[in-house]
């Protein structure tokens, strides 16, 4: 009973943190149609961000989210308008090979710049907190806080605000957009920056927990492909589902079989993948299929 | 949409195969090169080597270069240069990087052979890669000498012309649990990655934990370049074991002692491969390192001398000087592989590869590092494995006991009373 409790919030604890990693890969897509072969490596630019800002300031990885997330935003920004909105109206095929191509770029300019040495980022507060039985990592229970935070937070930003509701218009239908004087580019660009703001957050957030190297994006950009399979495209709460589940299931995985769980833990998120691809190619909650029908 | 989504599946895998091999070309390496008047009569031996400058062991292989680097230094400028019969011969070596890859492991082997045409070649660092390394070595006939690879299936294949000069693999947790079964722990779980080393390593801890009269509670593997090792960490602190034994290399036991702390799992002693004897370790993870034990091929205390280098502690010290900073074990076998060799060129008084082979195997001496005796497979049989404990951030011989300088601490405090 204890380890099916434990098993459980950790496997809540990690699907908290997918669902924040997924967040900006999945508005893009939602938003844009274009879907971000680079997203993994953003992440890994948030964690050696915070690695750097650790060992140069001994800033913590949580605080160096202040700087992260505007330096990365306007990072976003400028990345729409000098590339992505060059090819956001272009068939699907260009936006990949762009953005599978600044993957590589960013990839291995880090390997350049930093050795493919991993990295470690150290906390203090690294220990952990019993309660009614069930061992809560510090660190862990931090990201999934913020997690949660987060995704309270760009939700009440999409639904309340001005520019949440032309960000969802423009998603919705780009045309009338226009027509009601929606400057499409320009929401466009606060998404992007938005979306990378978010994901290097994640990454930094990360940082703490596991080793950073140059090549560590590609993992995370599939488990992104995986969640928004299961969760729908630019939804919150179906990211935050399909993160939960994703999460559970890893945890399940290494938990319950002996031996090898570790290694099939790593597997189950492209199992979950072809799987969903057999079974509904649209996605669970209906979610792959683009939101504007004339897009195709 | 579903052959949409198909393609990008396909493309994400293809870019995750594109990134995971390295898009770099491996670029040559600067080392201390031999200083010598060049004069037309200079006899020169090559010797070439691909070690890790980056990736995945570049902390173990930097190391590796040191070791050698100081090897070559000493015998070009101080030594005089290796005795051949009445000649003597300066000494240059060739070192590449591997990036931790065993492909481009065996394409720059096969490049020293071919291309750079050395006499010999030294092992790089890590058995996963001197496996591959060792492999083309053989296919050409040349004498690979190596420090770094202590797997067991590495002397499994009749290779001719592979030698460690390192205890071998299974026999690395042998010391630390004879000691702790000593000191009363009665269980043990073990992890490793599913890799060479590691799995000889567990292997062999299963086996002298039979011996021993530990029982296993648990046994499980993960993936190199694991990112988490949560999983398995709980798994185990549920069967609350006397022991944790891990099997990997320098940044699994970051992880590993990590994942312990967090989980608030506390087993009486963590016997970790590879990180512990390294004081980088402290570095990264402080004071949660305390009272990890390590196994360890050398250390600076250990009471063996030759006529090279002399004693374990003026070797050490020689080490720093040149390089500002205490030698790993990893270096000191290094140096210690180079040493062989030429020990072994001495004797056969040749460069011939089968005099230099057989006066390998006929190689009966002690260094400053240990006995040096191979066996009909190559590896260093003579050779004892010692182990260490970090206490109060040293790192501290505890096994055998005649080179121990320390008790062991048994039982480690949970983490909450630390």
């Amino acid at each position: 009973m204890d380890q099916l409790l434990q098993a459980l919030v950790s496997g809540l604890l990690l699907g908290g943190f997918y669902a924040v990693m997924v967040l900006g890969f999945s508005v893009i897509w939602g938003v844009m149609g274009v879907i971000n072969l680079a997203h993994g490596e953003f992440l890994m630019i948030g964690a050696y961000l915070a690695w750097g800002l650790s060992r140069l300031f001994g800033l913590d990885p949580f605080a160096s989210l202040a700087l992260i997330v505007p330096l990365m935003f306007l990072v976003g920004y400028l990345l729409q308008i000098v590339l992505i909105n060059r090819i956001v109206e272009r068939p699907h095929l260009m936006t990949l090979l762009v953005t599978f191509g600044v993957s590589i770029a960013l990839a291995n300019l880090f390997k350049i710049l930093f050795d493919a040495d991993p990295r470690n980022v150290a906390v203090a507060y690294n220990g952990s907190l019993q309660l009614a039985g069930v061992t809560f990592p510090i660190v862990k229970t931090i990201i999934f806080g913020a997690a949660l935070l987060i995704m309270v937070c760009l939700h009440l930003f999409l639904q309340r605000s001005r520019l949440g509701k032309s960000i969802r218009a423009a998603a919705q239908n780009k045309t009338a957009a226009r027509i009601v004087g929606v400057d499409i580019n320009r929401v466009y660009a606060i998404t992007a920056g938005i979306c990378i703001a978010l994901t290097a957050a994640a990454g930094a957030m990360l940082s703490p927990t596991q080793a950073i190297f140059p090549f560590m994006g590609p993992p995370f950009t599939l488990k992104a492909v995986t969640i928004t399979a299961l969760g729908g495209l630019g939804r919150i709460p179906g990211a935050l589902m399909g993160g939960m589940v994703l999460g559970i299931t890893e945890i399940f995985v290494s938990t319950y079989v002996a031996g090898i769980g570790t290694n099939l833990g790593v597997a189950t998120s492209f199992v979950l993948l072809v799987l969903i691809l057999i079974v509904r190619p649209q996605g669970i909650m209906g979610g792959l299929r683009p939101l504007e029908p004339e897009a195709e | 949409m579903r052959h949409f989504l198909l393609q990008i599946s396909l493309l994400l895998v293809v870019s995750l195969v594109l990134t995971s091999c390295s898009l770099a070309p491996p670029a040559p390496v600067d080392e201390p090169a031999p200083a010598s008047a060049d004069t037309d009569a200079e006899k020169i031996i090559y010797l070439g080597a691909a070690v890790s400058e980056t990736g995945r062991f570049s902390r173990e292989g930097k190391d590796t270069r040191q070791g050698y680097g100081l090897w070559l230094d000493w015998v070009n400028n101080e030594y005089g240069g290796i005795k051949v019969g009445d000649e003597r011969y300066k000494v240059e070596l060739i070192m590449y990087d591997d990036e931790g890859d065993p492909d481009t492991a065996a394409r720059l082997v096969e490049k020293l052979i071919n291309e750079d045409r050395v006499d010999f070649l030294l092992g790089p660092y890590s058995s996963f890669l001197t496996q591959s390394a060792s492999a083309i070595a053989e296919k050409y006939g040349k004498i690979m000498i190596e420090g770094n690879g202590a797997a067991q299936p590495l002397f499994e294949r009749g290779f001719q012309n592979l030698f460690a000069v390192l205890t071998p693999a299974l026999n690395y947790t042998r010391s630390a649990l004879q000691l702790l079964a000593e000191k009363g722990a009665e269980t043990v779980v073990i992890a490793y990655e599913d890799t060479a080393f590691p799995t000889s390593v567990a292997d062999g801890a299963q086996s002298w934990a039979a011996e021993y009269g530990l029982e296993v509670l648990g046994v499980e593997t993960y993936p190199v370049n694991v990112a988490d090792v949560s999983g398995i960490m709980s798994k185990f602190k549920e069967l609350e074991p006397d022991i944790f034994v891990g099997g990997g290399h320098f940044n699994d036991a970051v992880l590993f002692i990590r994942a312990a702390k967090e989980l608030d799992f506390n087993p009486k002693a963590m016997v970790i491969t590879v990180g512990p004897s390294n004081p980088k370790l402290i570095e990264e993870v402080g004071a949660d390192s305390e009272y990890v034990i390590g196994p360890t091929q050398w250390e600076a205390s250990m009471s063996y001398a030759d006529d090279y280098f002399g004693t374990a502690a003026e070797y050490a010290a020689r080490y720093e000087k040149l390089w500002g900073e205490p030698p790993t074990y990893q270096a000191a076998e290094s140096t210690a592989t180079a040493l062989a060799l030429h020990i072994a060129i001495e004797q056969a008084a040749s460069l011939d590869t089968d005099a230099v082979r057989t006066a390998l195997r006929n190689l009966d001496v002690v260094t400053f590092y240990g006995p040096i005796n191979f066996d009909e497979k190559g590896r260093n049989a003579g050779k004892p494995m010692g182990a260490i404990q970090i206490q109060n951030g040293e790192i501290l011989v505890v096994a055998p006991t005649n080179a121990a300088v320390a008790d062991l601490n048994y039982p480690a405090p949970p983490w909450k009373d630390r």
